[in-house]
């Protein structure tokens, strides 16, 4: 990324007429927030661009990026509360973008800033500009500049691919011919884990993405599967049945010293997550005869089994807003299913239609979550809103697409 | 889990014995594998991951849905597995296991390697050395069948055998 912040100023105390609510939020500032559901009307009539091809896919891509961040609804012009203003032009190369964003009623101004980036990577100076206006009107952070993995089949095999947040800009990172088994990021969006067979076994690699390394970080005998990296970098969680029987443990990646978690000679453990602090782990065990989540320490001990609910309770999702999402299997399709892990209470995602919902990963934002929807055995990748937007497909093209995972920043 | 113990001692003495015909009745009591218990304690030796790999010398086992238990209507297979490797002694084995596509892809790596390690622990108490047997789960992703109905689902819920020498 190359692009260039030049100058930035910040709009303050703004005073909106209206049923806006204000909250005041670090420094001092004040920023427009609603109920959850209700939109903040914005409008880009003002943000003159080009007619080329890279100020064209910047405006676009912004206003979508826009309604699809759970916070604004884009409308033509007329009575929006918030409205950007500036220009969008090309020069040498470059797309040399200035975003003024108003109060409509007041004038006030939540963001100015100017920006510069290559011009044949529009989209990613949108995502950056409609995460700035989420943030400078919101006080949230916004989505846009996130990624999103996920697995797709090709030739029978299958492969890692990743994309933008919003569907755009997929890529193929692997083309081993290979499995590929569920993906998950690390702490940062350089790290990712995933199971695959290169050296004909199921094994874990873990891929740094900047450098395009690629490194096995569990190879033991018998099944190596669901690694996962801790919230600090430094342990994984890790599926191992080098001892007889797959079960859950805990390897330093520094040491390689192994933890075994779970002793459990009848069941299956599967799909660790770690808790947003580190302490905990979340994960999936048939010692009830029927797949369900357990809770337990990353020091051991006694786990606790937080769903009983469905015939199948899978894929848990530990995210940042200390929720679990996980795949739920109740009536004989699989529905999406948020946890507090304090009082154990769930709540099913309102999915109104007879496709199965599996796979579940939080956005950064802890509001939204992408899954897997899979209807007459075909799987694409879609985007829940758990305030309630309507669901949004990701992938466009054909094929099968499966194991989506949201990065973490 | 001291069932499972006593289970594995079975499978153990047998294979040391290098008899154990009477694992193969059941008359006596359960060897891992045959209840979907794994051999506990009996952890795998390392991977055979050179040599000469020879697919399909052997019938496939079948799985009832999410069951790693080897049904009698199985065993018979087993025990031809078993009797080829006592009259090859030189040669190990790779015991594949693998699921329907139904449900979810991590959780059906695991049962697929119980299937693996369910028909693993039968092949020691028929008296093979746990040392010549390894297991790999594909869990849904390598299917036989491409149908998405009870009959391809059938056909997929299975362990192959794989000749390693």
């Amino acid at each position: 990324m190359n692009s260039n912040a030049t100058q930035s100023s910040w709009g303050t105390f703004v005073l909106l007429a209206g049923m806006l609510v204000f909250a005041p939020i670090a420094e001092g500032q004040i920023r427009i927030t609603k109920p959850a559901g209700e939109k903040i009307t914005i409008q880009l009539a003002g943000l003159s661009g080009g007619e080329d091809e890279a100020s064209r896919v910047f405006l676009q891509t912004l206003q979508r990026n826009l309604d699809r961040s759970g916070w604004f609804s884009v409308v033509r012009a007329g009575q929006a509360e918030v409205s950007a203003v500036g220009s969008v032009q090309v020069r040498r190369n470059q797309l040399h973008v200035q975003c003024t964003v108003m109060g409509t009623a007041n004038r006030q101004q939540y963001l100015s800033q100017s920006y510069r980036h290559a011009a044949d990577d529009a989209r990613r100076l949108a995502h950056r500009v409609a995460d700035d206006i989420v943030e400078a009107v919101t006080g949230r952070k916004g989505i846009a500049s996130t990624r999103i993995l996920l697995v797709g089949v090709t030739d029978n095999a299958r492969e890692l691919f990743i994309m933008d947040a919003d569907g755009g800009n997929l890529r193929q990172l692997t083309r081993d011919r290979n499995i590929v088994v569920r993906p998950r990021w690390g702490p940062t969006a350089n790290q990712l884990t995933y199971t695959g067979y290169l050296q004909r076994f199921p094994d874990v690699y873990l891929v740094e993405l900047e450098t395009g390394n690629r490194t096995v970080v569990a190879n033991y005998s018998g099944l190596n599967s669901g690694g996962v990296l801790s919230p600090d970098g430094r342990d994984m969680a890790v599926i191992l049945s080098k001892d007889g029987n797959p079960e859950l443990y805990i390897k330093n990646l520094r040491s390689g010293r192994l933890t075994r978690l779970t002793n459990t000679p009848r069941a299956n453990e599967a799909s660790p997550s770690w808790s947003p602090d580190g302490r905990q782990i979340v994960y999936v065990s048939d010692q009830a005869g029927r797949p369900h989540l357990y809770i337990i320490s990353r020091d051991g001990g006694a786990p606790r089994r937080v769903t009983s609910r469905g015939t199948a309770n899978v894929a848990p999702d530990w995210g940042p807003n200390g929720l679990i999402a996980f795949s739920s299997r109740i009536g004989g399709r699989y529905q999406i299913a948020i946890m507090d892990p304090q009082t154990e209470q769930i709540r099913y995602l309102d999915t109104p239609d007879h496709a199965d919902y599996e796979d579940p990963s939080w956005a950064p934002n802890g509001r939204h979550l992408v899954c897997a929807r899979r209807e007459n055995f075909r799987s694409s990748i879609y985007v829940l809103d758990t305030v309630g937007d309507p669901p949004v497909r990701l992938t466009q093209q054909g094929g099968d697409w499966f194991s989506p995972a949201w990065s973490p920043e | 889990m001291i069932m499972v113990g006593v289970a594995v001692g079975l499978g153990v003495t047998g294979c040391k014995k290098r008899g154990a015909a009477e694992g193969r009745s059941g008359a006596v009591a359960p060897i891992g594998g045959l209840h979907g218990d794994s051999i506990y304690g009996e952890g795998l030796g390392p991977r055979f991951d050179d040599g000469e790999f020879i697919e399909g010398q052997f019938q496939a086992v079948y799985y009832a849905y999410d069951s790693a238990q080897i049904s009698a209507t199985e065993r018979a297979k087993l025990e031809e597995v078993a009797e080829y490797l006592r009259r090859n002694p030189q040669v190990n084995l790779i015991v594949e296991g693998h699921t329907d596509e139904r449900g979810s892809r991590e959780y059906n790596l695991s049962l697929g390697e119980r299937r693996a390690l369910a028909a693993r622990a039968y092949l020691i108490g028929l008296g093979i050395d746990s040392g010549r047997l390894q297991t790999r789960s594909y869990g849904q992703e390598r299917p036989v069948a491409f149908g998405h109905n009870e009959e391809a689902w059938r056909q997929n819920r299975r362990a192959e055998f794989v000749i390693a020498q």
